[in-house]
Formats: structure tokens, sequence, C-alpha cells
């Protein structure tokens, strides 16, 4: 007796959230990481600027309690329930990840993929984050230019059942092979990007046996570029140049205490606020993508628009976080107009 | 009893044998293996292995599991970056908090397995969810930067080739050597794990037995905990992420059994050794990434197989052990 | 229903034996009475969720849970096919992926049909899991050790043949089964996971192979000496869990729409909580011999339950975790004391 209540208390419950998901005013943002990552620290905060400034009705920064592309997929199907009705999903797999947008876009709930893409074709409505391949690239440039285009480097990067690792030993190789021969690349260590003390481990262990052949360390990964920093500040002798990743603060006072040449900063924050702002004009005012605007390409997605990536060395590394928000303000002024098409 | 020691002593023979073989063909391989600073880095890897995976060796000795070591270690590590930080503590102060939060929550483990009945890795999988569950709640995913600089000198300074972290690891394998080989509860411990009712039967407590050596394990994960905070430099939440496949393998490579009453504390040393080896050579030798996984399982299985060979051509090995 | 073969062993077997024997006993007794706690433990969470979990009811999410428990129920029937052993199976998740991507391999490059396709990738992890059984039982060595080793080899060796890239030009037929919802609430994983379920119980109850295994587990030593091919056997159990895990595999690659080699994490390791997490609950032993097939899906649906409820519940998202391993204790002491009453009653009776 007390079950055929509940059931039908709770049915009645559903059907009020399912309700009120159609009423075009709400707009309930979920922005879902893949897990628990400081990377994705400053959503938070992106989302909350945009709902006091857009007017949404939530922009929820809500995190997966693990790095499991099952519990994510679980996370958004409830998320749904609850009646979001607007997501920004940090895709668990380029591939797989799909399938929950395609969930969520039969139930007309459109979706971004935020921070990283999803292959073609896909439901989201586009991709907006780091070009990653193209960020490694212009990091390793870098570092081949503070390196004078001679000498040996080495490259520590993320997981291997990531796409996206492949995308960045390309993009390393690619840059190297344009150096003329100037530049070899000695080894690259990958599969570091779990947990900080495998990354520790094996860092080290590279830099033991084979630091005094290395002039170069390009990292493409948070763990590993924060482990590279701290093992480049525990030799000390700031000649071997380094090329990071992210914003990690042992990265930051690494480069201003000049153990570590610079890092290649992503835009989280932007893409939080962005995105939120995106929804409100989509769910809430009926604006559509413009399919015709012109979107950039990468190796997984032709609707890629680039959050913002930029080499931060010494200069100005204490306010790099303004250094984002006006690169934030700068895509915000023109966004609308190129990537909307609005009543 | 002898018999069993012999045998005990011959398990680590072969395994040591593998890991000289093992250290002989690196250091011709690469002359740089030698270097001192690579055997810093090998050792300080190996004091922190060695010691959560002692932590999971002493429950392994009583025929239990932890599988919240890790967990463990994770919460005593942000606590204690969290107490420098947030509280401004005093190093030997946030230590000593570390130490306590780590005995704790192997207490509460112990407590829990032995008044309810039900496995230990019933509640340490329960526990294990909470005790992360609080790192993740008290840190949101970021880690506590503020470490004292006390701390992070003590994570990375050597003497030559010697870290100084081994002055926390050398006295804990060799007075847990000697607590379970000469002291008495130590030697009850494992009498207890090798058959608990006839253990019981002579005046074992069977209460004192599963709560002192989970809290024994507390105490050594939440020691591993805060070398990791003194090696990384940083308290981050995912510290202990990776310990409970590890901390498993070294023992029973080592020769413990699972079922209990038998762990050999040299043998886990040599287990995690043959472990970080395997592991420096991948990397020495400039492994190609996609292979590194594939090697790094058909090493191990060839160095405990190897060691396996061995002690049946001895005649060591029992006649069925099966599983 | 537990195939009750709770043969007592005296000495040289694992640990904890009393505790978990007993406990076993008591728990899962001659009519099993831990279903009953938890079918009692699952109602309570029903409507609890059901009253205070914002849309826990509807049917988009009865319908997602339906999914994730066929998903997890076979992952922890398949580890509970070598929990028989008294051994596991660390490398089930890499089996699983690697298995399904075998079937992925299978339908997009070779083009095979997708009868075909499916019954090479369950002939895959079976073979897979044999080698495990093989290594096992000639080398002696601790199933842990050598499917700590294989897992690394297994999975290795996929994402270097694949460069893990991943299938995602499945056929229609495949990546909509996915999607088909059966009276609107029920999926169809969730069947082919109950069909699982009863072949295996078919299998421990009333087939004389079954039996043997649980002999053979419960205790090698005697199984061996009343002439049972324990070896044979063992390498059956492991085999029998790989073929599982790929059945597992290809599920949740239908359910995800696409075959990838990070369905499973690292190593496919994201399998193991759920793997062991069913069985146990449900009443198999970990020494070997014991199995409980009701149990272990009653274990996954209580455990699917709880995660997703509490999720509803809007706990702030770092605390969930906290808040699912305090549910989880709760209910099982909870249980326990429950057990432990009803014992007293009836011996008070």
């Amino acid at each position: 007796m007390m079950n055929v209540k509940g059931i039908l208390a709770g049915a009645l419950l559903g059907a009020a959230v399912l309700g009120g998901a159609a009423q075009a005013a709400d707009v309930k943002v979920a922005l879902v990481p893949g897990g628990p990552h400081p990377y994705f620290a400053n959503w938070e905060q992106g989302g909350r600027d945009a709902m006091k400034e857009f007017g949404l009705k939530a922009a929820d920064y809500r995190v997966p309690a693990k790095w499991e592309l099952g519990l994510q997929n679980q996370m958004i199907e409830n998320l749904t329930a609850q009646g979001y009705n607007g997501f920004l999903i940090f895709p668990g797999d380029p591939v797989a990840t799909n399938s929950p947008m395609a969930d969520l876009q039969s139930a007309g709930i459109p979706s971004i993929a935020t921070a990283g893409c999803t292959k073609d074709p896909s439901p989201a409505l586009f991709c907006f984050g780091t070009d990653t391949g193209h960020s490694a690239y212009l990091g390793a440039k870098e570092l081949i230019k503070a390196m004078g285009g001679k000498g040996t480097i080495v490259h520590f990067t993320g997981n291997l059942v990531d796409p996206n690792t492949q995308l960045r030993m390309d993009a390393v190789a690619q840059a190297v092979a344009e150096s003329n021969g100037g530049i070899k690349l000695l080894q690259t260590i990958a599969d570091i990007d779990r947990t900080p003390q495998e990354a520790d481990e094996k860092i080290n262990a590279l830099l033991a046996a084979r630091g005094k052949d290395i002039d170069g360390i390009i990292t493409s990964a948070w763990l590993p570029a924060v482990s590279s920093a701290t093992a480049l500040r525990r030799i000390g002798d700031k000649r071997i140049k380094m090329v990071g990743i992210d914003h990690d603060k042992v990265v930051l006072a690494a480069i201003k205490d000049g153990f570590v040449h610079g890092t290649m900063l992503q835009n989280p924050y932007g893409q939080a606020y962005i995105g939120s702002y995106v929804m409100e004009e989509i769910v809430g005012h009926g604006c559509k993508v413009n399919d015709k605007a012109p979107f950039k390409s990468n190796a997984l997605t032709k609707r890629f628009i680039d959050s913002g990536t930029g080499f931060q060395g010494i200069d100005g590394v204490d306010d790099f976080q303004n250094t984002m928000k006006a690169v934030t303000a700068e895509l915000m002024k023109t966004f609308k107009a190129t990537y909307l098409i609005c009543p | 009893m002898n018999a069993f020691r012999r045998m005990l002593r011959s398990d680590s023979l072969g395994l040591a044998l593998v890991v000289l073989l093992g250290g002989a063909a690196l250091s011709i391989a690469r002359p740089e293996f030698l270097t001192a600073y690579n055997i810093d880095v090998i050792l300080v890897g190996f004091c922190l292995t060695v010691i959560y995976a002692l932590g999971q060796g002493v429950i392994i000795a009583i025929g239990h599991m932890n599988l919240a070591l890790g967990a463990t270690g994770c919460l005593v590590a942000v606590s204690f970056g969290g107490a420098m930080q947030v509280w401004g503590l005093p190093v030997w102060a946030a230590v000593i908090f570390g130490l306590l939060i780590g005995m704790f929550c192997g207490f509460v483990n112990g407590w829990l397995t032995h008044k309810s009945g039900l496995t230990s890795f019933i509640i340490t999988l329960a526990t294990m969810s909470i005790f992360k569950g609080i790192s993740l709640g008290i840190t949101e995913a970021q880690p506590f930067y503020g470490v004292a600089e006390s701390v992070k000198a003590f994570g990375s300074d050597r003497w030559g080739p010697l870290p100084e972290t081994l002055l926390v690891a050398l006295p804990i394998v060799i007075g847990l050597a000697v607590f379970l080989g000469r002291m008495i509860p130590g030697r009850q411990m494992l009498a207890f794990g090798g058959n608990p009712s006839a253990a019981e039967l002579s005046g074992i407590s069977r209460a004192r037995m599963v709560i002192l050596a989970h809290t024994l394990s507390g105490l050594l994960a939440a020691i591993a905990g805060m070398m990791s905070v003194a090696r990384l430099q940083l308290a981050s939440p995912a510290i202990g992420d990776e310990w409970l496949i590890a901390s498993f393998a070294a023992p029973v490579i080592g020769g413990a059994v699972l079922s209990g009453g038998h762990l050999s504390v040299l043998g886990t040393c040599l287990g995690v050794l043959i472990v970080s080896l395997i592991n420096q050579a991948l990397v020495m030798l400039a492994v190609d990434p996609f292979y590194v996984q594939v090697l790094l399982g058909a090493l191990i299985l060839g160095a405990v197989g190897l060691n396996r060979l061995r002690e049946s051509r001895m005649g060591n090995a029992p006649v069925l052990r099966l599983s | 229903m537990a195939a009750l073969n709770t043969v007592q062993t005296p000495s040289p077997r694992p640990g904890e034996r009393d505790a978990a024997s007993a406990a076993s006993r008591r728990l899962s007794g001659i009519f099993g009475s831990n279903l009953v706690g938890l079918l009692i433990a699952i109602a309570v969470f029903v409507l609890l969720f059901g009253f205070f979990a914002n849309g826990f009811l509807s049917k988009v999410n009865l319908y997602s849970i339906s999914r994730s428990i066929g998903i997890d129920g076979v992952i922890g029937l398949a580890m509970m096919t070598v929990l028989v052993t008294g051994g596991l199976n660390l490398g089930l998740g890499a089996i699983g992926v690697c298995s399904a991507m075998g079937v992925g391999w299978a339908l997009q490059s070779l083009g095979l049909p997708i009868a075909v396709s499916m019954i090479f990738g369950v002939l895959l992890g079976a073979a897979l899991g044999a080698v495990n059984g093989l290594i096992v039982v000639t080398t002696r060595l601790h199933s842990f050790v050598v499917t700590l080793a294989t897992m690394s080899i297994f999975f290795g060796t996929m994402i270097l043949l694949s460069g893990a890239n991943g299938f995602n030009a499945l056929p229609r037929v495949l990546t909509g089964f996915g999607r088909i919802r059966m009276y609107g609430v029920v999926s169809p994983l969730l069947l082919i996971m109950l069909l699982v379920a009863a072949l295996l119980f078919y299998l421990y109850r009333y087939t004389a192979l079954g039996r043997e295994m649980l002999a053979a587990g419960a205790n090698p030593f005697a199984a061996k000496l009343s002439g049972l091919p324990v070896e044979r056997l063992f390498v059956c159990c492991h085999a029998l869990c790989g073929g599982i895990g790929a059945i597992a595999g290809v599920m949740a690659s239908l359910r995800n729409g696409a075959i990838v080699p990070s369905m499973a994490g690292p190593l496919g390791a994201d399998w193991l909580l759920p793997a062991f997490l069913a069985p146990v609950l449900g009443g198999t032993l970990l020494t070997g011999g014991g199995v409980s097939v009701s149990g272990a899906v009653l274990g996954c649906v209580f455990v699917e339950i709880i995660t997703r409820g509490l999720y509803m519940l809007q706990i702030g998202e770092f605390w969930i975790q906290t808040a699912l391993g305090l549910v989880l204790l709760g209910a099982i002491l909870l249980e326990r004391g429950r057990a432990a009453m009803a014992l007293q009653r009836s011996i008070g009776r």
C-alpha cells in the first residue's frame, strides 16, 4: 500500500519537474566535469557570474565523485530527472559521451562539449574548449624558441585511453619535425596523469637517468606539469627549460622563480561563463546556433570554438586570472553575433 | 615452525636474486642507473611504497583486507596539509594530528569489523567511501599548497644516494620485522591469522588482535600519507588513489598468503623493489609508451614465476596451493 | 537464493572464515535471510527516495536505473563465478573492454555479421579468462598476482593494437538496442542480466558441473581427494568469468553507443568496485565455494538505488561519497542487527 502511494507521489513529483522544464524562462544549466579535478574549479565561478549577470535560474557546478565514464553518464541522467535543461559537459570520452548527449537531445535538452570535444557526428551544439593538439603544438614551439632551436626534449603527457593524448604526441612530433633537425625528441612518457605519485616517480626516474642529455621538457597534462616543476625546483640549476600546462600554483610559482619557462594557459572560467550565457540565449530566448558560423575544426570535430589558450611566461604571471577574464570579455563581444541566430 | 621459517627465508632469497639480477642487468645496459641521484629516486619511491604495503601486510597477516588504506592515507594527507595551511599548526602538532586521524580510522575499521562480525572487505569498502568522501568534501578536489618548508625539505633532501625519508622508513621496516618475529603481540597476530579458532582457544583475544592490526594499518597509512605530502610538496586529495593494488601486490609477491598467518617483511620490501625496478627499467630503456603496460605485466609475471619455479625445483612449494 | 554449499573447511582456507562463514550461515541461512534483509532495505530506500528525492521515481530515472543495474549486475555475476574458486579476477574490466573492442574490430574492420561478432567477443573473453585460469593452476601463484599481471598485458595489448581508437560506427540496430525502453522504464540490458543470472542459477543449482565447481572451490584438497578434476574446474570458472565479462563489456558499449577503450577507466579498473560489491553484499563467500546468484542481483539493485537516490537528494557533490559510505555502512549494520535479532527470537521460541 505504502509502496503504491510512494510511487504515485514520486510520479507526481517527477511530472511536476518535467512540467517545470517546459517553461521557457527557467534556464537551469548544469556544468558537469569528468570528475573532481582542480582544472574545473574555475567553472564554478564562471557559472555563478553568468547566473547573476544573465538572470539564469541556476548554473550549477555538479561534479561526479570519481573519474568514471559510467558515473558521469549516470549523473547526467540524474540531473535531467531533476529538471536541468542545459548542459555543459566535459566529455569523459570523446566518442562515448555522444550517447548521453543524444539522450539529452531526444529530450529536447541542448548540450555543449566543454573544455574538450566530442567526436563528430555529435549531438553537441558545438565544442567549446582548448584545442588540445594545437595547445601542445604552441607549447612545444615556445619551448623550442626558448631553447634557441637546438637540443633534446622530452614530452610528459596524459593517459593513453584518452585519444587527446595521441593528438598531443602528434603535435609535439610535428613541432619537432619543423625544427629542421635542431631538436630531438628523446622520449615520451604517457599514462602519468592519474595520480601525483606515479607522475613524480616516472619523471624523476627519467631525469635521474637521462637528465644531463635533456635540455627541454614539454608537458601536456596537469599532474606531469606539477611534478616536473617540482622536480626542476629540486634540481635547481635552471639549465633545463620547461613549458608546462594549466595554472596550478606550483607551476606558476616555478615560473615566477625562474625554474619553469612558461605554461600554456587554458580558459576554464570563460568556458563556463560563456557556455552558461549561450544556454540562457538558446533555452530561454529561442536562439539557435548559426550553422554557417566560422567554426574552427580540429581532429575531433568541425564545430569547434576556441575558448582561448595562451602562453604565460614570467611577465604578468601574478594576475593570470585577469588575463583570462580579458580573453573572455574579448570573446563575449562578438560571440552572439558570430555564433547565434536569435529571433 | 622451524621448517616454516626456513621456507620463509628461502622465499625471500629467490626474490633477492631477482632484484640483484635485474639491478645488475639494468646497470650494465644503463650506467646511469647507479648514479646517486637515481638510487635516491628509487629509494624515495621505495620508502613510501613499503610503508603502505606493510600497512596492508599487517592486515593480510590476520587474513583481513583493508580497502580503505589509500583513503585513510588521503584523509591524513589533506588533514595534515589543512592543519598547516588553514589552522596554522606547527609541523609537530600537525604530524601528531595526522597520526591520530590515521589510527582512529584504523581503529574504526577494526572495531566495526569485530563488532559486526562481517568481513573486513565490506566494512572497509564502506569506510573507504566515507574517508575519501571527507577528503574530497574538505578540499573540494583542490590541493592544500600551504605545506611547511621543513616538511618540503624532508621530502626532497638527501645525503648522496640516501633520501631523508629513509629515516622514517627503515625504523618502521625493522621495527615491524621485530614486532612480528620476536614480540608476543606480533606473534599472536600471526598465530591468530593462521588459525583464529585455535588462537582463541589458546587465550588470544580476537577483539584485541583485530583492532590492533587495523589500528596499526591506519597508523602506517597515516605515515605514508604524510610522506606523500612531503614528497609532492602539496597535500592533494588524489594521494592514495593508486595504493590499493600495489599494497596487495608487494606483500603477495613477497610470499604473504591472503588467507592470513604469514607475512614476510623482507619479502614485502623485495616485492616493492621488484615492481619499482621494473618501472625504472621501462623508463630508462625508453620503451614506447604504448608497450609499457604490456611489458609491465609480462615482467611482473616473469619475476614472480621465476621465483615460483625456483621454489618448486627446491621442493619448497606446497603440494597443492590452488587459487 | 543461495546455492547452499558452505562446506566448512577446517584449516588452511582463507581467513576471516569464522566471521565470514558464521555471518553467511546466519545471513544466507536456509532460506537466505540476507535476501530478505536486502529486499527490505531496497523497499525502504525506494520509499524514502520516492518521497524525498525529487524525480527519483520519474520514468527517466527508473529507466536509467534499470540500465545500470543490467550492466553492473552482469559485472558482479562475472566476478562471482571466479570468487567460487576462492580466487579473484582483477582483470575483469580489462577482459570486458578487450572483448568489446574485439567485437568492434570484427564488426567494423572485418565486416562480420552482428551475431558472429558477438559470439567472437564472448569467446575471446572466455579465452582470456581461460588463460588466467591456466596460469593460476599451472604456476600455483595466487590469482591476485596472476590477474594483476595479465590485466596489464591484456589491456596494454589492446591499446597497442587499437592505438586507443574506439569503434563508433556501430550498426544502427545495436546503438538503437541500448536505447530501447520497454514499458517506458525497462531497459533490455536488465533482461540480459536476468537471463545471465537465471543461467548461472541453473548452473550452480541443477548441473553436475556447477556443483563440482562449488565443491572444488569450497575445499580443493577434499575435492581433489574425492577425484574431482579441480584444476580443470578452476580453469572453467575463470573462462566463465571472462565470457560473462565480455557480455558486460558489450552491454556497456551498447549503452555508450560506441565501443571505446576508456569505458572502464585505465586498465579497466573502474569495474572492480561493482564487481566485488554486488556478490559480496549478496552473500557470496570470498573464501570460495559459496555463491548466491539472487543475492548478487539484489546486492547490485541495492547499491544502485542508494547511489542514485543520494545523488538526487542534492547533497553537496563533494560529500556524496561520504553519504554513500555512511548509508552503506548503516544499512549493512542494521541488516546484521536484524539478522541477529531474528536468530535470537527463533532460539527463544
